[in-house]
């Protein structure tokens, strides 16, 4: 998920700091130390975050458009100079605004990096006067927070929990936090002001945040050591129920293959590269997140690449064959792996996670119902491979699949008249068509206790039967007037003629070719 | 996300007293006159429902809706109520869709309007209503059942949809305070009952309705608390279509519902087949659909206004489906449909393309003229979902290719057979339950994956790993020696194969042995055998304990493999040697059995026949490169040749011209009589030393002079 850093850039960052040491610090020289060890971080070990660069005090300013390209987060870093009064207010609008700009969407969720002392300023849009006129705003000047994606707000405080104590400002960024619906923390520095403890203040940060995601992929006994990236988050699957958020396991277990037309485009809760590395023994890493400018780096990078590795032969087989892997994540939790092309020469081993659950894909049913083919009596992919068990019929037809009787509007009702009067001018050809259309009516008006209808209908094909022309077949008349007297009789409501289940039968004549039904 | 909330428990309760067989007071026209008839037919006079055809078709309808986008966890219940309260189904699974609930309802019929007022009441509805939420549902007792100790964290809420003709405000008070009364009446009882659960939150919509063209004497309420369990809400609405809209808005509010219209969508004109005209569908699916637009606040929603016009859709464009290719698309949602006008003739037209297994993409229509495709309409085995696509930004754009990373360097990767394990390690679904020999609950997924574990038991990565799975000969055995139990078919296919290699040594055919990465022309054609031998075994032997009959093809095939003479010389003397090359065959020195190998003896003299045929193909098949010439020396030179490629295709214009001078030299120079009589390269040196001595063997390379 993208991180837009944050940065408070007024005055009161220049506070200086008392260190022992000679030379002086001023709050905004720890928070660019503290700043330069994360971006140090991401650019090792977490390489393709997006990271934006934002400034504020009175104002807010874009320093750097999300980037990857961390050099450059460095050099802006250091150009930043201090400026105004902290007015707090303009910072969240700026990276709701800011969000939306870079269309990363709703449903993709952001980190937002906050670094600031502490002082939220005073008057009119500070922080202060912001959150006491909360519940007065209207729509149009809504508070920034909740920011209208998903998002995780962490408040750097260059400042120790003392400090913020003794005036209300960490109640200030408590509510902060609170209006995000809890999601984010703050974070102080632990003892004096110093380099030091800036360092382990961040380090908490990296180790909460930005730590990268490793994992073994399995496939019986292949195997592969795997960075997911970006991490994969944990989940509540419901609040009330299951309170507890799952995370995914280290384990990706692969346990079978479905053709990509099967799998059908399935909702996903996240998207992640997989990543092949190769872990030495001291668990250092040797894969595609490093670009280090060292020679050895270099050809340890060049000798992993041509060792084999169990995902590039499973990336390459996925591609050919238009297949997905289905791997299990945790207990009752899948996912499924696919190969996903950037461009047409770049393509990539990618995973998406299903929602938990035993069965998150309904035209595949329950997860664990699925076997391998062996055990089946046939193979239900056929022989030629031309046919497939997917999908699965639910038990109940959907109301569309099924040709309901929905009478709310005229012409609902009028449409089902006509078809059977259709029908009656055709018979004795349309026999079978203009009873089952017959019994449709009939069911659906006993449901409804619409009896009046039955009488009209009835009414009509006494007429009809009346209008029929001299040339019409003579069953046609028998089979109207036996048609209109069962549904007056039915009409009665008398429960041996109104009984749902009951079908009107055509009446048996001895006319030649009286109930031949062509189609 | 909470599954038991008030909606998973639904309780309509229906009027059914003497009044209600009142008519709406709404006409309908029914015999519509079909233009050229006869002149001078008077049409039949119009019909009208009665409030209780009215309420009975509302309530059916807001139940398809639910049904459609909630197949599973949302319940209702539906009581009829007059004399006395007539509950027409259960909250079991299989009560809940609309044939049961019509039939149901048949055989209820219309009110009576002879009944006498004074004994019916819609009351014992009610109470049957209270009663029937305190009932557990089946989702509610698996919730409980399996979170033991912590069973009070599942709920027990519901809503109570009352349609009845209430005589006015005060009755209306009354009502509720009945249900209120009742409720807590119920929670006593089901506090004392395992199979009971008190009432949480109870919801009680109550609507009244009355012919058109009539004062309303009851006047409409929003949502009031009557008491923490309790809230309430009176709707004042006149029969007839009106009573439809409302129930259409209240399953919207009560479901999280949307509605999304499907516009442009292009169809053939019944009257003339050649024209097309566009039209529009209406469908209703869960709100979260329209995540994209809530939260940015941009939404394309037709009429903006609020409450009474429920008209509030947005609208998205149909794009005609070009190919029917398979494409996986990014898809962050999918959610079941219910098209609000389920039988015309444009819904009933979209819905039977989609059932017929095509996919329509949307496209939201924005000013600027840029084309954002943002849902997809599809289905999945007669359920049509609508897809939600992500048009935004990826945060995995421009990822490193996998060619960049680990592995990737590596050309030769066996990806067309790995292609096969895949179709082969397919899944299927297994609805009907299956018990292991112990009589245990056999699991489909667990054996799914035991199989993937015995497939890959020994499972080389690139082809330049492995002899075997090079040789269409050995096809016949390594497909079946996999399977977890072989017939005894399988064991003899598995014989015929180990005999067909076996003759392939004999006549000296070629293997398609891998020479890169290795310096030289490669290993000599027994050393070649013997590394496929070795293979083979590690194969076989990988799957030894899975029967006894594995046991018999690991048998036959050690009775058959050759071994190098010297081999067996250095085994006699007892002198262990470390061969490095080969870890397999150190698991096979101990092997030794004779019996087997009388009856394979017998079994390869029956089939004798048949495997020379098999071998003859074989060779074909599996050695595109010509013969080597006879009597074709090792070289000198040969080691600073380049590598010649034996397994894939026909000879490469390098090969062929180094062969041509490498036979060239050969006649130039006599050869070392140590590299005449290595193996594998090596060759003993100071031989008749280790006879003098009887222990020093020196072993040496014979490395490039």
């Amino acid at each position: 998920m993208p991180t837009v850093v944050v940065m408070d850039v007024s005055l009161s960052m220049t506070r200086p700091v008392a260190v022992e040491g000679s030379e002086e610090y001023q709050r905004k020289h720890l928070a660019a130390h503290g700043l330069t060890m994360l971006f140090e971080h991401m650019a090792t070990n977490y390489k393709l975050e997006f990271t934006a660069l934002v400034v504020f005090s009175s104002l807010w300013e874009l320093m750097v458009p999300f980037t990857r390209d961390y050099n450059t987060l460095q050099v802006r870093r250091a150009r930043i100079e201090g400026r105004k009064l902290s007015v707090f207010q303009n910072k969240p609008k700026t990276i709701g605004q800011f969000q939306q700009q870079t269309e990363w969407g709703a449903a993709i969720p952001c980190q937002v990096v906050l670094v600031t002392d502490g002082c939220l300023g005073i008057g009119r849009g500070s922080l202060r006067h912001s959150l006491a006129t909360h519940a007065q705003r209207g729509d149009s000047n809504r508070f920034p927070l909740p920011f209208p994606f998903p998002s995780k707000l962490y408040v750097m405080c260059m400042a120790n929990l003392e400090e913020l104590q003794s005036t209300d400002s960490l109640d200030c960024l408590e509510r902060l936090i609170d209006l995000n619906n809890g999601e984010g923390q703050i974070f102080t520095i632990d003892g004096p002001l110093c380099l030091k403890n800036v360092q382990s203040m961040f380090g908490s940060l990296i180790d909460l945040a930005y730590t990268p995601f490793h994992a073994v992929l399995k496939c019986g006994h292949l195997t592969s050591d795997v960075q997911v990236f970006p991490r994969p988050e944990p989940f509540i699957i419901d609040e009330e129920i299951d309170p507890i958020p799952k995370a995914i396991n280290t384990d990706l277990e692969i346990v079978g293959f479905v053709d990509i037309a099967d799998i059908s485009s399935p909702p996903v809760l996240s998207r992640h590269l997989v990543l092949p590395i190769a872990l030495n023994r001291e668990g250092d890493e040797v894969g595609p997140g490093i670009t280090d400018d060292t020679e050895d780096e270099n050809s340890a990078n060049q000798i992993a690449g041509k060792i084999p590795n169990f995902c590039v032969l499973l990336h390459g087989s996925l591609k050919v064959e238009g297949m997905v892997a289905v791997v299990q994540l945790g207990p009752e939790w899948y996912g499924m792996l696919y190969s996903q092309a950037d461009s047409k020469k770049k393509s990539n081993l990618m995973m998406s996670l299903f929602e938990p659950g035993p069965e998150p894909l309904p035209w595949l049913g329950k997860m664990a119902q699925l076997g391998p083919i062996s055990d089946a009596k046939e193979n239900p992919y056929g022989e030629d491979d031309n046919k497939s068990p997917f999908p699965l019929q639910p038990k109940n037809k959907r109301s569309y699949a099924q040709n309901v009787t929905v009478w709310i509007k005229p012409s609902g009702l009028q449409t089902d008249v006509q078809k059977i009067l259709r029908n009656a001018r055709k018979l004795p050809e349309k026999t079978q068509t203009f009873y089952k259309e017959l019994n449709r009516l009939r069911k659906a008006a006993l449901a409804f206790g619409f009896l009046e209808l039955l009488k009209g209908v009835a009414d009509m094909l006494e007429r009809e039967c009346t209008l029929l022309p001299d040339s019409a077949h003579p069953d046609a008349a028998f089979q109207l007037s036996h048609a209109a007297q069962q549904l007056k009789v039915a009409s009665t409501g008398a429960s041996e003629y109104a009984a749902y289940e009951h079908n009107i039968a055509p009446l048996h004549t001895d006319f030649p070719g009286s109930t031949a039904e062509r189609m | 996300m909470k599954i038991f909330s008030e909606s998973h428990k639904t309780v309509f309760v229906v009027d059914h007293c003497p009044y209600m067989a009142e008519s709406c007071r709404q006409h309908v026209e029914f015999d519509m006159l079909v233009k050229n008839r006869t002149q001078g037919i008077i049409p039949l006079a119009p019909i009208s429902k009665s409030l209780w055809t009215c309420s009975v078709e509302s309530s059916m309808e807001y139940c398809r809706i639910m049904y459609d986008i909630f197949p599973f966890k949302k319940l209702v219940n539906f009581i009829v109520s007059d004399s006395g309260a007539h509950v027409l189904n259960s909250w079991t699974q299989e009560d809940q869709n609309l044939q049961e609930l019509m039939a149901a309802l048949a055989a209820v019929g219309p009110p009576n309007p002879r009944a006498d007022p004074e004994c019916c009441s819609i009351l014992h509805g009610l109470v049957a209503a209270v009663e029937a939420l305190c009932k557990i549902t089946e989702y509610q007792h698996e919730a409980r059942t399996s979170l033991m100790e912590n069973a009070e964290r599942v709920g027990n809420r519901g809503r109570i949809i009352c349609i009845t003709n209430a005589k006015s405000d005060s009755h209306v008070r009354m009502l509720e305070d009945c249900v209120q009364e009742t409720i807590h009446e119920h929670n006593k009882l089901a506090a004392n009952s395992d199979h009971l659960m008190q009432i949480q939150k109870c919801e009680l919509v109550l609507i009244h309705t009355y012919p058109v063209g009539e004062d309303s004497l009851v006047s409409d309420r929003p949502k009031k608390e009557l008491s923490p369990v309790l809230t309430s809400e009176v709707h004042s609405v006149r029969a007839g279509r009106h009573l439809a809209t409302k129930l259409n808005l209240l399953v919207q509010q009560h479901f999280d519902l949307a509605s999304t219209t499907i516009t442009n969508i292009p169809m053939k004109e019944e009257q003339h087949a050649n024209t097309s005209a566009n039209y529009d569908v209406e469908l209703l699916h869960h709100k979260e659909a329209h995540v994209d637009f809530l939260k940015s606040g941009d939404n394309h929603t037709g009429g903006n206004s609020r409450e009474g016009t429920f008209k509030e859709t947005v609208t998205l464009k149909w794009c005609t489906p070009r190919t029917n290719s398979v494409e996986l698309h990014y898809c962050t949602g999918a959610y079941r449909i219910s098209p609000v006008d389920v039988n015309s003739r444009p819904s009933s037209c979209l819905t039977n393309f989609l059932l017929n297994g095509r996919s329509v993409l949307l496209e939201q229509p924005r000013k600027s003229g840029s084309k954002v495709i943002s849902h997809m309409l599809s289905s999945h085995g007669g359920e049509i979902f609508l897809h939600v696509l992500s048009s935004s930004r990826s945060i995995l754009e421009d990822p490193p290719s996998i060619s960049e990373g680990c592995g990737g360097r590596v050309t030769d990767y066996r990806i067309t057979d790995f292609g096969e394990f895949m179709r082969e390690n397919r899944l299927t679904p297994f609805l009907e339950p299956r018990y292991k020999m112990d009589g245990s609950l056999e699991i489909p997924l667990e054996r799914a994956k035991d199989q993937l574990e015995k497939h890959t038991r020994y499972w080389p990565m690139i082809i330049s790993q492995t002899t075997i799975f090079n040789m269409q000969a050995v096809v016949p055995l390594a497909s079946v020696i996999v399977k977890e139990a072989m017939t005894d078919e399988d064991v003899l296919n598995c014989q015929k194969t180990i005999y067909n290699l076996v003759d392939m040594e004999r006549k000296n055919d070629p293997l398609p042995i891998s020479t890169v990465g290795t310096r030289g022309k490669g290993p000599k054609r027994d050393e070649q055998y013997r590394i496929m031998w070795n293979e083979l075994e590690t194969l076989v032997r990988a799957h030894i304990n899975n029967s006894e009959k594995h046991q018999r093809v690991l048998e036959c095939l050690m009775a058959c493999r050759s071994k190098p003479p010297e081999e067996e010389e250095r085994k006699k003397r007892g002198r262990k040697r470390e061969d490095k090359e080969d870890k397999a065959e150190k698991l096979g020195k101990d092997y030794e059995s004779d019996k087997p190998w009388q009856e394979s003896e017998r079994l390869k003299g029956l089939l004798d026949r048949e495997k020379e045929e098999l071998a003859e193909a074989e060779v074909i098949k599996d050695s595109p490169d010509s013969p080597e010439p006879p009597n074709k020396k090792p070289l000198i030179t040969m080691d600073e040749m380049p590598t010649v490629e034996k397994a894939k295709g026909p000879m490469s214009l390098l090969s062929l011209w180094s062969n041509r001078i490498n036979t060239a030299n050969s006649r130039k120079h006599q050869e070392f009589i140590g590299r005449l009589n290595s193996v594998n390269n090596k060759a003993e040196l100071y031989q008749h030393l280790k006879e003098e001595n009887g222990f020093v063997l020196v072993n040496a390379l014979l490395q490039r002079s």
